[in-house]
This record gives C-alpha cells, sequence and structure tokens, in this order.
C-alpha cells in the first residue's frame, strides 16, 4: 500500500487550467480554412470540440487517480479526516468528476449540432460556444481546484509513516518531552521548544534495535477534554494512537514543569485508555532529574500503582536532558514490542513446522541442531598451532606453488613437477626414468622377478660364445648370379615405378574438365598414325573420312584436267571473269540472320519482334541499347517564343 | 579459518579438491593459484597432492575420504592411483572400488567417525567404506535428495546441510553424526554446499562468492578460527530479529 504521496501533479486553478487546455487546442489544430471550402471541410470544427473535451477530461482525470481514495488506505483515513475534512475532500474530487461528465455532454450536444450547420459562420459560432461552456464549467471549479493544490502540498509533506512495521508511539500532554526523547534516540531533527505545542503535527524518527528498523512517531500533544472540543493538533494524535499498530509509550512529567498536574495526567491516561486495546503501553516518567516517581505524593503515587496493576502497563523512567534511562526505555519498548509481534507471527504462522511454509524456511535455516550425546573427537594436527599465518608482503613468507610458477614464465608455461612430493622413502626414486605405466600396460604387471639371473646366464652364454671364437668367422661373399639377379629385379622395380608415374600424369586432370574420350575430337593424322602403329591398312579408312569432311573454302590444289598435259585454256569466260575479279570481302559460310530459324513463318515473326525491340529506342532517339545521353535541359522560356528585352545574355 | 577461493573462475571449490585431516587432494589446473590457496594454509602440516581421476579435474566429486582412508571409483586408472600411493602417506588407506554410482563424492559424506551414504548403494561399498575409512555408515536423505555427499558438508566438529532442510531432518541427522548441524547455503545462496566448499577440523576452503553472513555461518558451525573453541567470537544471533525481518 502507498503510504507517501509525494508524486501527486500539482493542481492548476482554474485559469491557468484553461489556458492550458485551450492553447493546446489551437497548437494541436490549427485553423485552415479559405473561402469557398466545401462544407464537409468546414466541419473540422467537430475535431476542435471534442480534442477540447478529450483535453479537459485527460486532465481532470489525471487529478482524479491522482489524489487518494479514502477508503483504500485504512490507517490514515482518519488522519485525513482531520487534516483536511473527509467530506470536503470527496466534494472536491466529486465536483471535478461532474466537471468532466458534464463537459463531456456539452461537447457531445455541439458535436451534434455542427454536424447540421450549413456554414462556416454557423459552425464557428457553434465551436466557440461549445468551448465557451466548457470554459464556464471548469470557472465553476475555481475553489476546489484551489482546495486540492493545498491538500496535495500538505500530502507530500506528510512523514511517510509505515503502519505495518515496528512502530513506538510518543503521546502524552504538551510539553512533557515527548519531542525531546525522539531526538535523542533518533536522529529526526524535531524541533523542541519550552512551550505546549511545539509540535503541531506527526513527527517519525527512525532508530536501529537488534539489527532492525524501528520507526518512532513523535505526537502533539493531546488535553484532556472530549473528542468532539479537540482541535485538528489533537486530534491528529488521537488517530495516530487509534489506528496505528504499535508500543505506546505514554509520557508523564512528574515535576508538573509542564504546567499539568500529575493528577490531570493519570486522568488523561484514563480518558484516552480504550484507545490502547490490544497495545503495548509504557507508562514513562519523564524529567527524572527533576522528581522520581517515588517522591511522588502518596495519594498520586497510589493512583499510578493503580494504572500499573489494572492495565497491562509498565512504568518506565528516563530523563532527556541527562539521556538517563532514555536507552533503557527504548530498549524495553522495542524488547517488548518485538517480542508481541514474533509471537504474533509464529500464533498465526500455524504451519511453522511444516518445511514449504515461509516460517517454516525461516526457523528451520536459523535452527543449531544440537546432538544429544558427547562431542566428537577431532584430529587437528600440532602443525597447524605454530603455522604462521601466511601473508603475501612478508619477505619470508612460504614459498607456494604459484611463486615457483612465477618465476618458471608464469601460467601456461611452467609444469609443476607432480613427483616432487612422492614419499617413496629415498629422494632419488622420485624421478625415477622408468615411467610405471607404458602405452596404457602397468610396467609392474611385466616385471619378471627372475630378471637378474636371466640376464646373467644370458652375458654367460654371449662371453661363452665369443670365447669360442662363434663371432670370427667371416662368409658374407655374394655370388655373381645373385647380383645379376638382384641388377635386373632394380631395373624391373624402377621401370615400374616410372610407367605407374607416367600413367599419373597423364590421368590427372590439371584443372581440365573430364571430357569422354568418344566427345574430344580426333586429328585424321592421329588417327592413320594409330591405325598404322596397330599395324592396319589405313587408306580406305583415311579417304572415306576426308570424303565425309571437305575442307572449308576454296581448294589449294589445282582442278585435276583431264589431260594433265594440256594448256591452260580459259574454257568458261564468266568463271575466268569472276576468278579475275578480287572479292572485295569474304562473305561469311554462313547467315546468321537465318540461322537458326527454320520456317519462313518463324523469321518473320522474329524480324517483327526485332522491329519492336528497337521502337523504344527509335521513338526516345537513341543510337542503340546502350545510348545514356542527356542533353542539357532548359527551361522552355529559355529556348522558346519571342525574345523580349535584354534576355539576350541569359540564354 | 575459513577461507575464499576459486578453481579457474568456478565457485564449486567442493567440486575440484578434496580436503580431510592426513591430506588434501586438489585438481590439476591451468595454473597453480588454486593449489596455492591450500598451500598457504596446509603446507608442511598435511600433503597437499596434485591429482587427477579418471582423467578429469572434478576430483571432488569422483573421491570421498577421511583421515584414515581414500576411496576412488572404478574408472581411476593405475597410473593415478599410483601417484596417488605415492603422494599420500602411508596411513592412508586407499582402496579403488567397483560401484555403479561411481562420483563417490557426491554420494557418500563422511567424517573420521562417521559416514551418511546415498541409500543405493551396494551392500559391498558399504562394508568397504566402513572398513577403509573406519566410520560407521548410514543409508540417508539430506532434504529429501539423495546426494548426501553433494548437500552436506561435514567435518568432526560440525556440518552445514541444504538449506530447505526441515528442522526435524537436522535434528535426526545430527543425532545420527553427534555434531551439530545448520541448514546453510554458501556461494550466495547455492544450496549444494558439499560441492560449493571443502572442509577439516581447522580449515574450510569455501568458493569466492560466498557471503560474509554465510562464512560467518561456516565458522561457526565449524568451530573454526575465532569460532573454535576458546575463540573470541561466538555472539549468539538473535532469533526474534530474524523471524520478524525476514517473515
Amino acid at each position: 500500500m502507498k503510504t507517501t504521496w509525494k508524486d501527486i501533479a500539482p493542481v492548476p486553478t482554474h485559469q491557468e487550467f484553461l489556458d492550458i487546455v485551450l492553447s493546446r487546442t489551437q497548437r494541436q489544430l490549427p485553423t485552415q480554412i479559405r473561402a469557398g471550402f466545401k462544407i464537409s471541410r468546414i466541419r473540422f470544427y467537430t475535431r476542435k470540440v471534442k480534442y477540447t473535451q478529450e483535453t479537459f477530461g485527460e486532465k481532470f482525470q489525471h487529478i482524479l487517480d491522482g489524489f487518494p481514495r479514502l477508503q483504500d488506505i485504512h490507517p490514515f483515513k482518519d488522519l485525513m479526516n482531520t487534516l483536511y475534512d473527509a467530506d470536503h475532500f470527496r466534494i472536491a474530487l466529486g465536483q471535478v468528476s461532474t466537471a468532466k461528465h458534464l463537459i463531456e455532454t456539452v461537447s457531445r450536444d455541439y458535436v451534434r449540432l455542427i454536424k447540421y450547420a450549413q456554414s462556416l459562420f454557423q459552425c464557428k459560432q457553434l465551436k466557440r460556444a461549445a468551448l465557451g461552456r466548457m470554459a464556464t464549467i471548469t470557472r465553476r471549479l475555481k475553489d476546489p481546484l484551489v482546495y486540492l493544490e493545498q491538500v496535495r502540498q500538505h500530502l507530500g509533506r506528510l512523514p511517510s509513516i509505515d503502519p505495518n512495521t515496528r512502530t513506538l508511539l510518543i503521546c502524552g500532554y504538551p510539553n512533557v518531552g515527548k519531542s525531546s526523547f525522539l531526538r535523542n534516540i533518533t536522529r529526526a531533527d524535531v524541533d523542541v521548544q519550552p512551550y505546549a505545542f511545539t509540535t503541531k503535527s506527526l513527527f517519525v524518527g527512525h532508530f536501529d534495535y537488534k539489527y532492525l528498523r524501528f520507526q518512532a512517531i513523535d505526537t502533539p500533544g493531546i488535553l484532556d477534554h472530549p473528542l468532539e472540543e479537540m482541535n485538528t493538533i489533537e486530534m491528529q494524535s488521537i488517530t495516530a494512537v487509534a489506528h496505528l499498530r504499535s508500543a505506546i509509550l505514554y509520557f508523564m512529567d512528574l515535576s508538573e514543569q509542564c504546567g499539568y498536574s500529575v493528577g490531570d495526567q493519570i486522568k488523561l491516561f484514563h480518558s484516552i485508555k480504550p484507545l490502547f486495546a490490544n497495545k503495548i503501553v509504557f507508562i514513562v516518567v519523564n524529567k527524572i532529574d527533576v522528581r522520581r516517581p517515588e517522591d511522588l505524593e502518596p495519594e498520586y503515587q497510589e493512583q499510578l500503582q493503580e494504572i500499573l496493576k489494572a492495565e497491562d502497563v509498565e512504568l518506565l523512567q528516563a530523563s532527556c536532558t541527562t539521556t538517563e534511562g532514555v536507552s533503557a526505555v527504548k530498549n524495553a519498548a522495542c524488547d517488548k514490542l518485538l517480542a508481541e509481534r514474533v509471537s504474533q507471527k509464529l500464533k498465526s504462522g500455524s504451519s511453522a513446522a511444516t518445511p514449504g511454509s515461509r516460517l517454516g524456511d525461516v526457523l528451520s535455516r536459523i535452527h543449531v541442531a544440537q546432538p544429544m550425546g558427547g562431542v566428537r573427537e577431532t584430529f587437528i594436527p600440532e602443525g597447524v598451532k605454530d603455522l604462521k599465518k601466511y601473508d603475501k608482503n612478508d619477505p619470508n613468507r612460504r614459498r607456494l606453488e604459484r611463486d615457483i610458477e612465477e618465476e618458471n614464465g608464469g601460467a601456461g608455461v611452467y609444469n609443476f613437477d607432480m613427483q616432487r612430493d612422492y614419499t617413496l622413502g629415498n629422494e632419488e626414486w622420485n624421478h625415477d626414468k622408468i615411467p610405471e605405466v607404458w602405452k596404457g600396460k602397468n610396467i609392474y604387471d611385466f616385471v619378471d622377478p627372475d630378471i637378474e639371473s636371466k640376464l646373467a646366464a644370458l652375458e654367460e652364454e654371449e662371453e661363452k660364445l665369443e670365447a669360442d671364437g662363434y663371432y670370427e668367422s667371416d662368409e658374407s661373399v655374394e655370388d655373381v648370379e645373385d647380383a645379376d639377379n638382384r641388377l635386373k629385379a632394380d631395373l624391373i622395380r624402377e621401370k615400374r615405378v616410372l610407367l605407374r608415374n607416367e600413367a599419373k600424369m597423364r590421368k590427372s586432370l590439371k584443372n581440365r574438365a573430364a571430357i569422354p574420350r568418344s566427345a574430344k575430337a580426333k586429328k585424321l593424322s592421329e588417327m592413320t598414325r594409330g591405325l598404322d602403329s596397330a599395324g592396319y591398312d589405313n587408306g580406305a579408312a583415311g579417304s572415306r573420312a576426308r570424303a565425309a569432311n571437305p575442307p572449308r573454302g576454296r581448294t589449294t590444289i589445282r582442278e585435276p584436267t583431264a589431260d594433265p598435259d594440256a594448256m591452260d585454256v580459259d574454257d568458261n569466260p564468266h568463271k575466268a571473269l569472276a576468278r579475275a575479279k578480287s572479292r572485295a570481302r569474304s562473305t561469311p559460310a554462313t547467315d546468321r540472320r537465318h540461322d537458326g530459324v527454320t520456317t519462313f513463318s518463324n523469321r518473320d515473326k522474329a524480324e517483327r519482334m526485332a522491329k519492336l525491340g528497337q521502337k523504344k529506342m527509335n521513338r526516345m532517339a537513341r543510337a542503340g541499347e546502350a545510348d545514356r545521353h542527356t542533353t542539357a535541359s532548359l527551361a522552355k522560356h529559355l529556348f522558346s517564343g519571342k525574345r523580349g528585352m535584354g534576355k539576350t545574355d541569359r540564354r | 579459518m575459513a577461507v575464499r577461493a576459486q578453481f579457474e573462475n568456478s565457485n564449486e571449490v567442493g567440486v575440484f579438491s578434496c580436503l580431510t585431516n592426513a591430506y588434501a587432494i586438489v585438481a590439476v589446473g591451468a595454473s597453480e593459484n588454486f593449489y596455492s590457496v591450500f598451500e598457504s594454509e596446509l603446507q608442511d602440516v598435511i600433503p597437499i597432492c596434485h591429482a587427477t581421476i579418471a582423467g578429469t579435474r572434478i576430483v571432488g566429486r569422483l573421491i570421498v575420504g577421511n583421515r584414515k582412508g581414500l576411496l576412488v571409483p572404478t574408472t581411476t586408472t593405475d597410473q593415478e592411483l599410483q601417484h596417488l600411493r605415492n603422494t599420500l602417506p602411508a596411513e592412508v588407506k586407499i582402496q579403488r572400488i567397483e560401484e555403479r554410482l561411481s562420483a563417490l563424492g557426491n554420494v557418500i559424506c563422511c567424517n573420521d567417525h562417521v559416514a551418511i551414504v546415498h541409500p543405493d548403494l551396494e551392500r559391498e561399498t558399504e562394508e568397504i567404506i566402513a572398513d577403509v575409512l573406519g566410520v560407521e555408515v548410514f543409508r540417508q536423505t539430506v532434504a529429501d535428495n539423495v546426494l548426501t555427499g553433494s548437500y552436506m558438508a561435514l567435518s568432526n566438529q560440525g556440518g552445514i546441510v541444504h538449506p530447505k532442510t526441515s528442522i526435524r531432518d537436522q535434528d535426526e541427522l545430527s543425532s545420527l553424526l553427534q555434531v551439530p548441524l545448520v541448514a546453510g547455503s554458501v556461494n550466495r545462496g547455492s544450496p549444494v554446499v558439499g560441492a560449493g566448499m571443502v572442509v577439516n577440523d581447522w580449515l574450510a576452503i569455501t568458493g569466492l562468492d560466498t557471503t560474509a553472513t554465510e562464512l560467518s555461518v561456516v565458522e561457526s558451525v565449524f568451530r573454526l578460527g575465532e569460532m573454535a573453541p576458546g575463540g573470541a567470537g561466538g555472539a549468539a544471533v538473535n532469533k526474534d530479529s530474524i523471524v520478524e525481518s525476514f517473515y
């Protein structure tokens, strides 16, 4: 629940309100109209009316939402009632709400009217009337708005009282030392003056006790008279006492320096006693440096004892000037309050024992399970006690593995010595060269216990052989046949390797496409050579191949004549003429225009398409598809019409 | 004495090391920083051994041991076993056991007198534990978790169990173990206390993330440093304040 209202937006006065709303309408919806606009276009005035109404509504709603609703703020309800008069507050908010509704109605009506307007003038007048009525309604809110602004300012300055936390509430007659007590136990800077009603409203201070945050509330002094006669200042105290769940410290001044007799103070206690129901109450006797309860007149003493006996009330003593007993009072009150709250919590959390509940969780975590029997024996080596605490900055500190690592190149470079700390009985054995495990086999599994004797036997045998001259004879002579065979075998092997390499070279593609042999063009000469080498006659096959593929162009040999010895005679004059003329240009063997089109109709079609494709280029006066030329563009008057005076040089 | 440490940016100290009253076993890491934390506290007091188990660094979860013995899982290679035998003192019995639940550190939690084990552990394993470690063996769960080794940190002077352990379970375990127990966490609220810290009778090493509050709980329940018998600390925590502020 919200307990502070510091963030309510300021409430403008009615005049400011109007300025805000109307200027916003003006700014957001500027009038753009010309003579001769159609009537449907003129009716944008409806938007103005609607927009104004929406702005009003939004602003009013903001005010309504900003203020707390009295029924929602339980313990503060009465305080608010005391301070601001609940009825007044409610009426003010009600008026704002009513104004909002009225403005909505006005807007609805006028929007409807504007729909039937016939002219610009009518529309404009209707809009004026609508805004005027809205302004009138707002103007009537003058007083509520001023009141709400005052309430807002006051609310913002109220102390932030948390109604659910641990609270000590300090009350009593005026001038008995309530505020000075608050000053003593908290850091709250409360005004303390030697006259009554220095404190005119509630003040809150905070302090810590047993790692917990407590709030102490200082209330204005209360006089002993009926509730109806109490003023606002006193009523604040009364509401605080009545509504806050707290420990109440009723302050008394036995020295009567406050100006009220002890009898009066006891009477006040009795008269506000009904408010203390279900609360922890302490009577705090203040100013004990002046007068202690023991020095009290017997009759008052008796009355005081009666209170202590009859009610569940404790008597505490303090002096705020000498600070004697102040913290004792605080501690006693806090302890009792804490115990009360905890016992209530434990009672309400009936499922404390169940592990799932929140309280169960808390309790199980602060529980120390102690065993029934004795303590287990511990095994702490003696060395621990005289072990010097390791200090990084000590020059004679113990050398750690980390220091060694740093000296040898740091992490990632240094490899620690795993075998350094072996306890094998002999330091030299630590770094034995023979590994314990080799290639996944435990060497010890293969160790032959008799290896020494076996080795000795072998060595003996060896010596014997040597002594016998076994190694003396030299029989390593190769015969000729073997050498020849080896030579041949070497040659064969070499040849085989060469062949293999060649084949590999042939087969390797070297970044070329793999073309099937049938698709490869082969020269005629290759074929004939191939046939030749294979021992076939290539004459017939060669001539057939030549006949199938006659060479293109002019033959390079003369036409064979009937008689090779005959004279060259021009028998065909046309042919001779044609041969005599040099050709201007070679004609291609194929006509690419007509290649690829099978029929005449297709060719016509292709030509038509080609012309069509040309059309746009022609129209745009382009030389071809790639022509992107842009001529300088000139404004029309620059290259057309008659020239006027002095236009020549502008061209 | 309680120390905070980190193994290569991991706070799970109990995963990468194993600490007993007679020796400490530390995983082989990229640098010697973690090893040196142990060294600075234990050098020349008890042997500290670099080790891998089955080629992994999670030695703390795979092995379990106390002053008298050390149990390693079946996955341990001959070489690793030989290395452990060579390094640890001769009084410490080392035994490789054939157990289906091979992360022994997770399923067994022991001090020098008593062991709390996973309920599904084999009968033979239980006997081996009793023989090699010289402890009484109880099959128990911690806060309904069967992984007793993960959720419990135990020394001869005290123990921490999973933070959600109910009061009844704590009392039951405490009466079995004959040591004081509290429910607590390490490493900023991690419930795996067994894996998050290692402890023996005079030293606890927790993850670097452990809060001061957690560390003070560790020190007081294991009676380390100031909290040790005869130490200066030991102010009673106020139960009322805790109930009031947390509930």
